[in-house]
């Protein structure tokens, strides 16, 4: 029986089989013989959100692009899956080809999320391959990517090599420098040393790390001989006008997360708001034209047959021309019915002109994120947000016709008291009376409000990276208050999670290669898919921290003092170590930071010779 | 006018679900480029409809879809759009345009042929089963339908059915009021042998409908 066979007559006896098929429209076939490098792209996570993912849709389109290379699609199968394979003994495969992953030349994996990272190594061990780099003798490269990227550590002894920053050029210099060693015949190792001059690639087995008595980092410095740099510079797209975008994107059978079109309007993110990592790493802000865009979407409606575009990027009311890329798409695409929409949204007053051009084709819920309940706590995150922001958007979306708003919040925000949190209650209350205010024959009836509130987890590269963690005590004494507040208010849905994933989360976020071995005991354990809540076994995970003698609180719940080297210290995401120092600074005065848009902050990514469009 | 299409479902796509697929062809019949015919209304689809609708697992040679198209349009370009939109594991087989006064494939769907190949244990003693099923008068057998569990004759639902090598090729009724699904078939003739029920594969070979004189014909032909 062929393997294909095999996983068919499995596909036969789990859930959702579609996740295993292939041979979508627009996905990539070609044939083996006449490629050089067979590219695996691992999504460490099950296919209906592995195929949201925009960014693996670039490199799959940048990758098929070149006719020496192929680009084919791998994704974690789910419990059921994983374990009829093993017993079948199936090895992890390709879904265009079928294709065992051991066989490839390259396998990247994309860490969008520190909780996919056992999924990682079940991955390399459904694959058959070991699972530390160094026992690899043969078989693919690892290499891996996306914001987890830029910090590694825990997964170092893994990955064969990390790609730091944009992936659409630096993922075609990886292939390249591959196809060109293996034409050259050279030991493994030569490839590393190689990869490793490749701007944005960090090869780990080429640094060693030292540490002070107390287990904080002392250093952590390239060998000697290796050339490899002492700090790697991540890589950067100068102008996503002429950067690498599908023009075809692969249309699932089966419902997917996010089953739409997907444009990325622009990259980065200038609010700074100092909880978020994605604000900090992917900066300088680069535009797409609307022309470009209009372009883009022209193609991608023919080419998939969706009837939505989705308007992506970390804040896409924040869009220069959105206005009027908005209304340009509407009238474009309204003869064709397809709708288009804005993912979430902030609060802010352009925000009131673009619903207008949105509603025409579509109404979904209204999704804000104040993050904090209080004026003073949404200062200190730098959230440029105020009340009467708040009030105007829901105010104008309820006239509009919304009936349904989202609010998400975080407990255990740097600063955070009982009083912020009981605050977020106050807000609800006062979207609830926004609705009223309404006249009953203006508004539409049925209102929804669902308040949602994570722990927050302090990320590496943040102002935030020297905060503890809020212990899970207070955390859930600040919940269950919550909860309490918003019962007297009616009509809310209050979402909210135990505190150990975020516990965890936090660790892995500043983390650093010693927990390597706790990753590895806690997969052995029986630890895949810890973003899953049903998965998510804590107790295996507190097992494996105590088998290996590590003491999970010291990553997630110290703070750590100024001038401690950190695992990442050797990694330039763009913006420098002095700005974030400074902006916690200014959060602990409660200080705020204005869009740099207004004006350069300083943040150091104009040191960047590609970031052309950023104050210098 | 209307448009029917005659495509196939290939192995590697036998799991897609039926509303699955229905999903997948709204997209893909915005992808021809054809001027297709919208239901008006608050949420507007595509106007289309399926002859029949294929079980998870199966393949098929002959399923066929209706949509509407809002302007005239050649049966060239629609074939030719057809095979632009949609994958090489559902290929297109045969186009053809009826006006709108065409009946529905759906209402005239009376029969289907189907190829069956067993395997696994209990396969051969099914097989033996066929004679003794084609010599009874009745033959009892529950079927499972969305109000419950029903005890019906299926004997007169099968219309022909041979033994073919390791397989069974079998003509089974197909209206919405009698239909034999090949499944309940399989598990008919294990039930007749008293032989586990064996692994089958199931493929569509053909839709028909009766004409004037009550013949069964393939539907695209009617």
């Amino acid at each position: 029986m062929t393997l294909s066979d095999r996983i068919e007559s499995l596909m036969a006896t789990v859930q959702k089989p579609v996740r295993y098929m292939g041979g979508e429209f627009n996905s990539v076939m070609k044939n083996p013989d006449e490629v050089d490098v067979r590219f695996a792209f691992l999504f460490p996570d099950t296919y209906e959100v592995g195929m949201s993912h925009l960014g693996m849709k670039i490199l799959y389109h940048a990758i098929n692009r070149r006719p020496y290379a192929w680009c084919e699609r791998v994704f974690s199968p789910w419990v059921d899956m994983a374990d009829a394979m093993r017993a079948a003994g199936v090895p992890l495969f390709s879904l265009e080809s079928r294709t065992p992953v051991s066989e490839f030349d390259l396998l990247g994996v994309t860490l969008q999320y520190e909780m996919s990272f056992t999924n990682v190594l079940d991955a390399l061990d459904l694959a058959g391959l070991p699972l530390r780099a160094a026992d690899r003798k043969e078989g693919p490269f690892v290499i891996a990517g996306g914001p987890c990227a830029f910090n590694p550590e825990p997964l170092a002894p893994f990955v064969d090599l990390v790609a730091l920053g944009d992936g659409e050029v630096e993922t075609i210099e990886v292939v390249d420098c591959y196809r060109a060693w293996k034409a050259s015949g050279a030991p493994r190792e030569a490839f590393l040393q190689e990869a490793a001059k490749i701007r944005g690639i960090y090869v780990p087995s080429l640094y060693d790390v030292g540490y002070h008595p107390d287990g904080t980092v002392a250093s952590v410095s390239p060998r000697p001989g290796s050339g490899a740099p002492e700090v790697v510079r991540k890589a950067m797209v100068a102008d996503l006008n002429s950067a690498e975008y599908p023009e075809k994107l692969i249309v699932p059978y089966g419902e997917v997360v996010h089953n739409r079109i997907m444009l990325e309007i622009f990259r980065g993110c200038t609010r700074g708001c100092r909880f978020c990592q994605a604000g900090m790493i992917y900066r300088p802000v680069r535009e797409r034209s609307p022309e470009k865009l209009m372009e883009m979407a022209q193609k991608l409606v023919g080419a998939t047959g969706y009837d939505e575009i989705s308007l992506m990027s970390l804040s896409s009311g924040d869009y220069s021309c959105l206005p009027e890329l908005a209304r340009e798409m509407v009238e474009r695409f309204a003869a064709r019915r397809v709708r288009i929409s804005l993912p979430s949204q902030r609060i802010d007053n352009v925000l009131t002109e673009t619903l207008r051009e949105t509603q025409k084709v579509k109404k979904t819920a209204l999704t804000l994120a104040p993050e904090a309940g209080t004026q003073r706590l949404r200062d200190v995150i730098n959230k440029g947000v105020t009340e009467d922001d708040l009030v105007r958007s829901v105010t104008d979306a309820f006239e509009q016709g919304w009936s349904a708003v989202k609010l998400y919040f975080m407990i255990g925000l740097p600063t955070e008291t009982d009083e912020d949190v009981l605050a977020i209650a106050e807000l609800a209350r006062l979207v609830r009376r926004c609705y009223f205010s309404v006249p009953k024959e203006r508004r539409a009836p049925g209102l929804r409000i669902t308040v949602s509130a994570s722990v927050f987890v302090p990320k590496n590269f943040t102002p935030f990276q020297w905060e503890a963690q809020l212990d899970a005590e207070t955390v859930v004494r600040r919940q269950k208050l919550l909860r309490d507040a918003l019962r007297e208010v009616k009509g809310v849905d209050f979402k909210y999670h135990a505190p150990d994933v975020s516990f965890i989360e936090a660790v892995f976020a500043r983390g650093d290669r010693r927990l390597a071995d706790v990753l590895e005991r806690a997969y052995r354990l029986g630890c895949r898919f810890d973003g899953w809540s049903d998965q998510f076994r804590y107790d295996l995970w507190l097992k494996a921290f105590e088998e290996i003698g590590l003491d999970p609180a010291f990553y997630a719940l110290r703070e750590r003092p100024v001038g401690e080297v950190f695992p990442w210290d050797h990694l330039d995401c763009g913006v420098t170590k002095a700005f974030l120092a400074r902006e916690r600074e200014k959060a602990a005065r409660g200080e705020t930071t204005h869009d740099c848009r207004k004006g350069c902050v300083g943040c150091g990514v104009n040191r960047y010779e590609e970031a052309t469009a950023c104050g210098r | 006018m209307r448009a029917m299409i005659r495509f196939g479902k290939q192995p590697r796509l036998r799991f897609i679900s039926h509303l699955d697929l229905q999903r997948f062809f709204q997209r893909a019949l915005n992808r021809t480029g054809l001027p297709v015919k919208y239901t008006q209304g608050f949420n507007p689809h595509p106007v289309m409809s399926f002859a029949s609708a294929l079980a998870l697992g199966w393949t098929s040679e002959y399923e066929v879809l209706d949509f509407g198209l809002s302007a005239p349009m050649g049966r060239g370009r629609t074939e030719q759009a057809f095979r632009a939109a949609l994958p090489e594991d559902l290929p297109v087989y045969e186009v053809r345009m009826v006006d709108d006064r065409h009946p529905a494939p759906m209402a005239l769907v009376c029969a289907a042929d189907y190829a069956i190949s067993l395997s696994g244990a209990g396969a051969e003693a099914a097989l033996q089963a066929v004679d003794e099923f084609l010599a009874r008068e009745q033959v009892m057998a529950v079927r499972k339908t969305k109000s419950g569990e029903r005890e019906v004759d299926v004997r007169p639902l099968a219309i022909e059915l041979v033994r073919d090598g390791a397989g069974l090729r079998a003509r089974l009724k197909l209206t919405e009021r009698d239909a034999l699904k090949p499944d309940l078939l399989v598990r008919t003739l294990a039930d007749i042998a008293g032989a586990e029920e064996p692994e089958a594969r199931i493929h569509r070979l053909c839709l028909l409908g009766a004409d004037e004189s009550g013949a069964l014909r393939p539907l695209m032909s009617l």
